[in-house]
């Protein structure tokens, strides 16, 4: 492994890789790019479900894509290589093709990171940092990496201690961080079957019965847990109803319970791969599968600006996580 | 605690969720024919596999055949089955999809299909919380909408607990006169906000693209004008002929079937001036005022600025094609245009002197529908070209197939000296977003129960459309042509070509 990269040499190997491209075949190859995405991973990372994934996000959202892997403790070390990940659109001759550029990087070479992604961010495009170590987000280089990113993506569901990581989110995103927690984009569903249970006239109109929310979660889902509360407390205060939230353990998944006077009861839990909705006596149940990165990274890579709705819930869920840890238990 | 009920869903977020769908009816007249075979159902599953509708959704077809709901459920299913291009039919979904179709048997002209659909309707709306919002789909023969809007007003299901709306397929008339009464006798039932006139065409995500990128994009739109804007073409061909349809086609015409409606809402969108807002009634309003713009023409004119077409018989790719007149159904002797081009001008201070062909055929080359905006060359010619080229600058929207935005302009030829030649830069709307675009029926239809009119033709965009195609009608009518006058599988007589030569202009050969 060489001591260092040089980011001239990487542009030259990927201009290099388009000559070679463009001479094979009669149709050419499109080189599409829509952003850079920096996706920064540990050793312990599944190296080939993480290249399937990425392979299956350029499609959807083309893009110069760096995988940067995180080689732990060592010597100060750097290294990289340069490929190209092309598809055939059904039906057409011509070749689309996005450059990936793979860089592995020791802890300690951690702070020459920015000088090195610098250069090989494209120009005028969005940065998109996807950050799936738990470790770097705590490590003191991070801030620096996440400098060059115009929106960083993380997961509080991966780390060790939910609500900590929260506090530490509302923290970087009070600072100014653009943030985005996969936490968060595992809920859409879930919020959007709530949201579709309120669109029936009948149902909005007892809106104002709403008494107590209670979230129950189950391994790796306090974090949503939390989210989830903090968005129905801020839906409903928005519309005027003050509800007391609880939110505990206990639950296989994730299940939410609404609960009013007059008898209203709303409730959505997981069974296998369903959402089961129960408005009163009434369920319905829909499809939902498992969120897989592919499908909440694609939900993700969509969106570009400031997400008003999640740094609204991030301070309160961060708000009741203290304060529901401060209540006597 | 409030003490008034919320109008508004707090639990929305526009950033993530999906427009959020009421529940409601649609009610399909003609729902044993093509159009909801091969389009409209394939439409409402997809947009159930994608969650799009809401739970309580129901669907009642009409028609004359006697069925049960599930004589009604397992045809449409064979329906989804043959006709979903890219979505395979999911059985759980499928079953809750099928749960909310019906079925009422009835002649249109009989007042107790009428009562029958009213009794129906009262069920479901008790049964799914349909919350009495009904979307009324008329999928028959045109000279039947004013009797079932008539049928549906005399049973007072044109109000309601819920909204009320009505959907008609094109043509809308077949004149000016024809197309005022129709809007009259629908009126008499349902607000002009409550008619949705469909044209898919302007339900393409190509279509809506171009608003995008006129409107979006802050570079294009200063030289959208006759400063810097040569001439527009507009094309929507066709390889295919008349496909059975002989008689129904024999009726209508490329003109009015084509351009009366689909191209010169496409040529409206390219034309039109900035709407102040992206509001339903907005974009409406720069559209109609573009078609009221379209100066109408003389008899002299229409004979310079117009060229009626049909074809004859060729042979294509070794095959023997028949001509027009030798398709069934149609008369051997029959003046049916089935190509049509026409010079359009535009009357307004962006457009005065720009030239906007509008070309549209069945059995052309090849099927293609793109808009090619041919920008004024330089004033001086400072370099060699190697093409033969006259170095135009040209940007082509094309709408179907391969959706996407190119732009042409000359760049140096590598080695040694100074010789230019066209390049093209590409822009592919489906390999850029990789993810499936709605079929223009899905968005068209979603579009209908959110109560989104803007993809829709109001009253005076139709009566302006007719108000420039009729002068044309008048004098072809008129004037016996002698047809056929341009082989299947060419692009169109050389009339047409002669037409755009005498401004200096050739047609594109997409």
């Amino acid at each position: 492994m060489s001591a260092t990269v040089a980011p001239d040499k990487i542009l030259k190997e990927l201009a290099a890789l388009w000559t070679q491209e463009g001479k094979l075949g009669e149709a050419g190859v499109l080189r599409a790019c829509s952003m850079t995405l920096l996706v920064m991973s540990d050793a312990t990372d599944d190296a080939a479900a993480l290249g399937e994934t990425i392979a299956a996000l350029m499609p959807q959202h083309p893009a110069r894509s760096i995988l940067i892997r995180l080689s732990g403790d060592g010597e100060r070390a750097l290294s990289e290589r340069v490929y190209q990940q092309c598809w055939k659109p059904f039906g057409q001759r011509q070749q689309i093709c996005c450059e990936q550029i793979e860089i592995t990087a020791s802890d300690a070479a951690l702070a020459d990171l920015p000088s090195v992604l610098l250069p090989l961010i494209v120009a005028d495009l969005p940065v998109i940092l996807w950050c799936r170590s738990p470790r770097l987000t705590q490590m003191p280089e991070f801030r620096d990496i996440a400098k060059v990113a115009t929106r960083v993506v993380i997961d509080s569901a991966a780390g060790a201690n939910a609500t900590d990581t929260i506090r530490r989110i509302a923290d970087a995103v009070r600072r100014g961080m653009v943030l985005a927690d996969l936490a968060w984009t595992r809920l859409t569903r879930w919020r959007e079957t709530l949201s579709r249970v309120f669109e029936n006239r009948d149902t909005l109109a007892r809106l104002s019965e709403i008494q107590t929310i209670k979230v129950t979660y189950g391994p790796g889902y306090e974090a949503a847990a939390w989210y989830f509360a903090a968005w129905v407390v801020n839906a409903l205060a928005q519309a005027g109803v003050m509800a007391t939230a609880a939110v505990a353990s206990g639950a296989p998944t994730l299940r939410l319970e609404l609960a009013g006077t007059s008898g209203l009861r709303v409730t959505l839990a997981r069974e296998e791969d369903r959402l089961v909705t129960t408005v009163d006596d009434q369920s319905n149940c829909t499809h939902l599968p498992v969120a897989s990165d592919y499908l909440i990274m694609r939900e993700e890579l969509a969106i570009m600006c400031r997400d008003a709705v999640f740094e609204r819930t991030l301070a309160s869920a961060a708000q009741l996580a203290v304060s529901s840890s401060s209540q006597p238990q | 605690m409030l003490d008034l009920m919320p109008n508004e869903n707090p639990f929305q977020d526009p950033l993530r969720f999906e427009r959020q769908v009421p529940e409601c009816v649609i009610v399909i007249f003609g729902a044993n024919g093509d159009l909801t075979k091969r389009k409209l159902l394939p439409a409402l599953y997809r947009l159930a596999f994608d969650r799009r509708l809401a739970a309580g959704f129901a669907v009642v077809g009409i028609s004359r055949t006697p069925m049960s709901d599930d004589q009604f459920r397992d045809k449409m299913r064979e329906s989804v089955e043959q006709f979903s291009e890219d979505t395979k039919l999911d059985e759980e979904v499928w079953s809750a999809f099928a749960r909310g179709l019906y079925y009422v048997a009835g002649d249109i002209g009989d007042a107790g299909l009428y009562q029958r659909l009213n009794q129906k309707l009262g069920a479901i709306e008790t049964e799914r919380h349909t919350g009495g919002n009904v979307l009324f789909y008329l999928s028959t023969q045109p000279s039947q909408y004013a009797e079932i809007a008539h049928g549906i007003g005399a049973a007072g299901m044109g109000k309601g607990n819920g909204w009320r709306r009505l959907v008609v397929e094109k043509p809308f008339g077949h004149d000016l006169a024809s197309a005022k009464e129709l809007s009259n006798r629908l009126h008499e039932v349902f607000d002009e906000s409550d008619v949705y006139r469909i044209d898919h065409y302007l339900g393409k995500e190509t279509v809506q693209n171009i608003l995008a990128f006129r409107f979006g994009n802050g570079i294009f739109e200063p030289l959208w004008n006759r400063r810097y804007i040569n001439h527009v073409q507009i094309t929507g061909a066709e390889s295919i002929g008349v496909e059975g349809r002989g008689a129904y086609y024999q009726e209508a015409g490329a003109l009015d079937d084509m351009i009366q409606n689909h191209l010169l809402q496409v040529m409206a969108t390219v034309a039109m001036e900035p709407s102040a807002s992206f509001r339903a009634n907005s974009v409406r309003d720069e559209r109609s005022k573009l078609l009221r713009s379209i100066r109408p023409m003389t008899p002299d004119e229409v004979r310079q600025n117009a060229v009626p077409g049909q074809y004859g018989p060729a042979r294509i790719g070794g095959q023997d094609v028949p001509g027009f007149r030798q398709e069934p159904g149609v008369d051997p002797n029959s003046q049916t245009n089935t190509y049509a081009a026409v010079t359009f001008f535009v009357d307004n201070w962006r457009w005065a002197g720009v030239p906007f062909y509008v070309r549209t055929g069945k059995r052309l080359a090849k099927r293609v529908s793109e808009i090619a905006i041919q920008f004024n060359s330089a004033p001086l010619h400072l370099f060699n070209q190697d093409s033969g080229d006259p170095g135009v600058n040209l940007l082509i929207l094309r709408i179907q197939p391969e959706e996407g935005i190119s732009l042409k302009f000359l760049s140096k030829r590598p080695g040694s000296g100074m010789t230019l030649r066209p390049v093209s830069m590409d822009f592919n709307y489906g390999s850029s977003f990789g993810e499936r675009s709605p079929s223009a029926y899905e968005t068209l239809l979603l579009d209908a129960i959110v109560g989104d009119p803007t993809l829709y033709t109001r009253q005076d965009m139709v009566e302006a459309s007719w108000s420039v195609v009729e002068p044309i009608q008048n004098v072809w009518r008129e004037t016996k042509s002698e047809f056929p006058n341009y082989p299947a599988g060419s692009w169109g007589p050389a009339a047409a070509d002669v037409m755009l030569a005498r401004r200096g202009h050739v047609w594109r050969k997409p």
